[in-house]
């Protein structure tokens, strides 16, 4: 057996059935390995799908994701997708063809530092510079990448490793998934807080997707009965619908969930890290909280707000023992909830344009509960997380720490390899769609039934936005007014297509995307000046939001 | 803007002195000097280092401890050493 087929084998072993890649020569033993293996591979047209696609299937699936490509540029087009999954904590395993171990640091054809250039954007790396090490090497970096708060992990492979045959051994199981018991100070101090709170709110973030704690969460949110705000990655923790549920917080956060974490005397922070686009104004956020930060990382507690008690290990723990009941607060949870009712999403009035966030709301109403939306990146992601309604984490996949232009398509692609019975949608907008368009091509390829909902407002949206309200609308290098014909596109590369013009269409349209068995592409055409209301703007406090302008 | 001394070991392993300061830059701390030597097997770097910055020592002493290379970490203060792991 040589290195490479023992790599194949020890995937195997790890459980992985799905590699998202591409091929090409230093990878290629590799390549020749899969052919003799169960393990299913997916190629990609791009190594940056390859990347997104394995962070769309752990996202959607709570497995380990993996990727694969060839050293040189096909390790550097996978960067982008790696720190994605850095930025959002999603554990994926990235494995990279390098150039022979004699030709490493000679500017060989297609080499070039890859475990260098990821430094920043992963968990850990590995240079498998010594066969011996490749068991232990790939059984580490599957536990690594799942294991506390997840990460991408890069396993660098050279030529020559992969092409020596040699007496591989596999690593015993090893290495505890296990984060500890809470500390009980930390615990005993948090309970105290909550007894002497009388306005209390839980900021819910991705962390506890991650954590495998939604169940210990719900019961904590059933037990305490206080009020709960959600960044874009915690939508889903609670489902959108609960009574106690105010929405998402920060920049494009709803006004009710906003005004609570402004007014309240006690942040619970779970699973979140107090990310510019959740907090704004960091000086002016919840000013007058004292914070309770529960996270599997320590090095979160006191990064950016300084936690008065700070919950570390095992979030599940934390959370039961957390679960009081809290009888001062009932006032407190009547003034949140008239605010939600107030400051519920209105729709605009009948009319023949189509409103983006009501064919959303009226797709995500009747769209069953196995329904993943797959979102790219501007203002249809803000509009999807107002909008859509989740019953779990795991059923919005949204780039929110990088904010990846292109990453709806190959996430939503991962997502359908990953759970072939969902509905899985990507919506998308006419920027986003042309930075990872190729991947028309893998929807084909293998007759995959995402539907994907194009919101075309011949514009970069967002960034005009922005223009109109921040910079005098002084419009740069937004118009896309040349767009091409996107359903013809898509009919081109073999994926049926419609145009949605009116705001008739959109009801059928709908029917098209939950019914239909196969793909499709829906271009909906939105006005050019739509913007995503409420906003704070840069260098606000979440106190100073933005309300929509009537033109 | 405050001086602060780690005093750090690290395996020795492929890239964790590399990968040691970038996170201190990346994390705007600024190395200003630094002594590695190995241990008696080779096995391991212990690594003094002192960074200069406006943000908490401990906001960096805890990254460090986040790094998988790393076993441990302590702070270097009023002639005390402090022991985060």
């Amino acid at each position: 057996m040589n290195g490479a087929q023992f790599l194949v084998k020890a995937l195997e072993k790890e459980g992985v059935d799905i590699i998202f890649g591409y091929p090409g020569g230093a990878i290629m033993p590799v390549y020749d390995a899969l052919l003799d293996s169960s393990i299913r591979h997916v190629l990609v047209r791009h190594e940056q799908a390859a990347a997104l696609a394995a962070d769309g299937y752990a996202r959607a699936t709570g497995k380990v994701g993996v990727c694969m490509a060839t050293s040189g540029p096909g390790a550097t087009n996978l960067v982008t997708g790696i720190a994605n999954s850095f930025m959002d904590s999603i554990p994926v395993v990235v494995i990279t063809g390098q150039v022979p171990t004699h030709l490493l640091g000679t500017d060989a054809f297609q080499e070039v530092d890859i475990f260098g250039i990821t430094l920043p954007v992963v968990k850990h790396s590995f240079l498998a510079a010594q066969g011996d090490d490749l068991g232990t090497i790939v059984h580490q970096a599957f536990h690594i990448a799942r294991s506390g708060r997840p990460g991408p992990v890069l396993i660098d492979l050279p030529k020559d490793i992969a092409n020596t045959v040699g007496d591989f051994r596999f690593a015993d199981a090893s290495g505890s998934d296990d984060l500890g018991e809470p500390p009980q100070d930390a615990v005993d101090r948090a309970i105290e807080m909550m007894r002497e709170s009388r306005q209390p709110v839980i900021y819910a973030g991705g962390g506890i997707g991650m954590a495998q704690a939604i169940d210990e969460f719900r019961d904590f949110v059933s037990g305490t009965r206080i009020p709960v705000v959600a960044t874009l990655k915690g939508l889903g923790a609670l489902p959108t619908g609960h009574e106690l549920f105010l929405g998402m917080m920060g920049m494009h956060g709803n006004k009710a969930a906003n005004i609570a974490v402004q007014s309240c005397d006690l942040l619970i922070c779970t699973g979140a890290r107090f990310d510019d686009r959740a907090t704004g104004k960091l000086s002016g956020f919840a000013p007058h909280a004292r914070v309770i930060h529960i996270d599997a990382d320590p090095s979160e507690i006191g990064k950016l707000r300084q936690a008065e008690a700070g919950v570390t290990g095992d979030m599940r723990r934390a959370l039961k023992q957390l679960t009081i009941p809290l009888n001062e607060i009932q006032e407190w949870r009547e003034e949140c909830a008239a605010n939600k009712a107030s400051h519920a999403w209105t729709y605009p009035p009948d009319s023949p344009e189509v409103s983006a966030t009501w064919f959303l709301s009226e797709l995500s109403r009747q769209a069953n509960e196995n329904t993943i939306i797959a979102s790219d990146v501007g203002q249809h992601q803000m509009w999807v997380a107002q909008h859509c309604s989740f019953s779990t984490p795991r059923n919005h996949l949204s780039s929110g720490g990088l904010g990846t232009m292109g990453f709806g398509l190959p996430a939503a692609i991962g997502a359908q390899m990953g759970r072939p019975d969902a509905t899985v949608v990507n919506v998308t907008g006419d920027g986003s769609i042309m930075m990872n368009l190729q991947e028309l091509a893998t929807l084909k390829r293998y007759d995959l039934p995402i539907k994907i909902l194009l919101f075309d407002n011949h514009m970069l949206g967002m960034v005009r936005q922005w223009q109109e309200l921040f910079h005098n609308r002084r419009y740069s290098e937004v118009d896309l007014s040349d767009n091409p014909d996107f359903a013809a596109v898509a009919r081109a590369m073999g994926i049926p297509a419609i145009r949605v013009e009116e705001s008739s269409e959109v009801q059928p349209a709908i029917d098209r995307i939950l019914s239909e068995p196969g793909n499709l592409l829906v271009h909906v055409i939105i006005h050019s000046e739509a913007n995503v209301w409420p906003i704070v703007g840069p260098g606000k406090s979440n106190s100073e939001m933005m309300e929509e302008r009537r033109r | 803007m405050s001086a602060t001394t780690y005093q750090i070991r690290l395996k020795h392993s492929e890239g964790s002195l590399v990968r040691l300061l970038g996170l201190a830059r990346r994390r705007r701390f600024d190395v200003t000097h630094l002594i590695a030597h190995p241990s008696p097997d080779g096995d391991f770097l212990d690594v003094q280092m002192t960074v200069e910055s406006e943000r908490s020592e401990s906001v960096l002493a805890r990254q460090i401890e986040n790094l998988l290379d790393v076993t441990h970490v302590s702070i270097a203060g009023d002639g005390a050493l402090h022991f985060l792991g």
